[in-house]
């Protein structure tokens, strides 16, 4: 299965998204700190403003803070200060309007192992008063949705690690809510059964609901955000659309691959850095040779790979290429976000 | 082909009662409960095994001591409402297990973010715990009078029996609770809850009259809510007020024999029940300054 709804979010004349801003606010959050009882400052200041109808990404390290931010909205954590407004409802006055208008799925997968697929879910519609006569129907769709119909009656504990984090997203999704809180709901999913979340997520954002989401898989992120944050240490560094945010990494990126060692990666990297053409150049070495990220990366890559050449290394390949949100997010935390979105299933 | 749409938005919605709440936690813990009849059978079996032993091993000897206290009663008379207690001790273990099962799966987290009402939550797990506790000590006094047991005021007071067995079931629900929030792990709330099984059984009137035990049992056993539980139910059982610790004569007989042992339960519950409630509330909010 191909991921074709890629491109379509990226192309968004820059203006739409200041267009998005006119609507009402799904999420305001103004000045919001947390601090954890034992002295952890989780949140130090988070100021944000997510549109009704917006797929908004938010990224970062682990232990960032994304994931103390979003039980704050889901009214599991109570802010330590500032103000946060979910949909029209403030956290801490109106908590239960909230947990009525918002479908919220945890990092870890929430489901009762001693029921089936249809009674959890059964279970998510009568708690979220889904009215008794469309219950039935809407099991059934929810269960095919997750491609669980051939396994509807079987107790939740016999399921692998993927089956249980799908059941988990249709019980997260049984209300239609118009604000849906997804915490990286795709870790540990088969690319199938990742594709086939996607398109739901983005079918339902396309017919209205605001989609907040945090994912460890920029990929992800690129292709289904049509704006993006990133927390690092409490604080949000950044924040804007993909295309936005690979903009401001500048320029274009120049991969050049190696033969030799660590000792030949330096040698590179210094060479690369003390380039003349390259006026504000960031290099980076990576497990194949370097990666250069410059303005002019374009015009004058071929006289840094003959700079190279000179000084006796060895360039076994090279390839000049638009930023992608990897490389936004090394130059914002000076760290790779350490996984990817996995090929090979992790089930079945 | 594709996946079903989610063809409107605008989903109406039900609110939340509180009644509807407990009804729906209520459902899914006899859900779960019937889901393991394992655990239903295996806590029967340990009463079971008690009321058959004791009554073939001990009948004779236990006998002569009950009857110089009671005069004219079968050791199995005086045995079966300290069984149902011991129901009710036992299945009460459980409540907190289940705690710590809905903590370690996620699902206590499901039903915080849920619009459900927090209150009917406690009250629906509860309900269900307090429901199946009533059909094993039906189930037991049925058994004991197969045996030859005698319920001296018939089916009414065979309910009043349930009735004692599931006020006394509180406190003990209440204290599973408190254990499973405090260690939030499911092997100490099992040893902690079982532990203490044995000696308040034991050191009570449940199963030999407290004239004839050791003083230092007597003394521990005026301040065992298993004395209380076990009077109060034998009471019933025997149509007369044979409440050991507690003298009051509010009552014409046998209520006599019941009141004071409720009074004590139901506030032992309260306390208790006070306790837990407060610490599931705090662990409901998790620790943020």
């Amino acid at each position: 299965m191909s991921q074709e709804h890629s491109g379509e979010r990226d192309g968004q004349a820059p203006g739409s998204v200041d267009a998005r801003s006119s609507r009402p606010a799904a999420i305001d959050v103004d000045g919001l700190e947390l601090t954890y009882g034992d002295g952890t400052e989780a949140v130090q200041g988070v100021d944000m403003t997510v549109p009704e109808g917006e797929f908004f990404g938010f990224l970062g390290p682990n232990g960032a803070g994304k994931t103390t931010t979003i039980k704050v909205f889901a009214t599991l954590l109570s802010p330590t200060a500032g103000s946060v407004t979910v949909n029209g409802f403030d956290v801490t006055a109106d908590p239960r309007k909230i947990r009525e208008s918002i479908g919220y799925m945890a990092q870890e997968t929430n489901i009762d192992p001693e029921l089936t697929a249809s009674e959890n879910i059964r279970f998510a519609c009568e708690a979220y008063g889904v009215p008794r006569g469309t219950r039935a129907d809407r099991v059934d769709e929810l269960l095919d949705l997750v491609d669980l119909v051939d396994v509807a009656s079987k107790r939740a504990e016999e399921f692998s690690g993927g089956m249980k984090k799908r059941l988990d997203a249709a019980t997260a999704l049984v209300h239609q809510p118009p604000l849906v809180f997804l915490d990286e709901p795709t870790t540990g999913l088969d690319p199938k059964a990742r594709n086939r979340l996607w398109e739901y997520f983005q079918r339902i954002n396309e017919e209205g609901t605001t989609i907040f989401l945090t994912t460890q898989y920029l990929e992800e992120a690129d292709q289904l955000c049509d704006r993006l944050a990133v927390i690092l240490g409490g604080e949000i560094v950044a924040d804007g659309s993909p295309a936005d945010l690979k903009r401001q990494v500048g320029g274009e990126v120049l991969d050049v691959d190696l033969e030799d060692g660590d000792d030949a990666r330096q040698r590179a990297a210094s060479i690369a850095e003390g380039f003349d053409a390259f006026s504000d150049a960031t290099v980076n070495v990576t497990d194949e040779g370097i990666s250069v990220t410059a303005e002019t990366a374009r015009q004058h890559g071929t006289d840094l790979l003959v700079a190279l050449r000179d000084a006796g290394l060895t360039v076994t390949g090279f390839n000049i290429r638009a930023p992608t949100l990897d490389d936004v997010f090394l130059a914002i935390t000076g760290e790779e976000l350490a996984e990817r979105a996995p090929d090979q299933g992790v089930e079945q | 082909m594709s996946t079903p749409a989610a063809s409107t938005r605008s989903v109406d919605r039900t609110s939340n009662t509180v009644v509807g709440d407990t009804w729906v936690t209520f459902k899914r813990w006899n859900l779960k409960a019937v889901r393991n009849p394992f655990v239903l059978v295996v806590s029967l079996v340990q009463p079971i095994i008690f009321l058959v032993l004791f009554t073939e091993v001990f009948g004779n000897v236990a006998g002569q001591a009950v009857s110089r206290g009671i005069p004219g009663i079968s050791y199995e008379t005086y045995l079966v409402p300290a069984i149902a207690i011991q129901v009710a001790l036992a299945a009460a273990v459980t409540s907190g297990v289940g705690l710590v099962n809905d903590i370690e799966n996620g699902m206590f987290e499901k039903v915080l973010v849920s619009p459900m009402n927090r209150t009917a939550v406690f009250v629906g797990k509860t309900a269900a715990e307090v429901f199946r506790i009533a059909i094993q000590i039906a189930i037991i006094l049925g058994l004991g009078v197969l045996l030859g047991a005698e319920i001296a005021t018939g089916v009414v007071g065979a309910l009043g029996i349930i009735a004692v067995g599931i006020l006394f079931s509180l406190w003990f629900v209440a204290f599973s609770n408190t254990l499973a929030i405090l260690t939030r792990d499911q092997e100490s709330t099992i040893i902690g809850a079982n532990l203490l099984q044995f000696p308040l059984l034991f050191l009570s009137s449940a199963f030999l009259p407290l004239e004839a035990l050791p003083d230092w049992i007597q003394t521990f056993a005026r301040l065992n809510p298993v004395t209380y539980g076990v009077d109060a139910a034998r009471s019933l059982m025997l149509d007369q007020d044979v409440m050991t610790v507690v003298e009051v004569s509010w009552f014409e007989g046998t209520l006599n024999g019941v009141a004071p042992g409720l009074l004590v339960l139901g506030g032992l519950a309260v306390v208790l029940g006070g306790v837990a409630v407060y610490l599931l509330a705090r662990a409901s909010s998790s620790d943020v300054r």
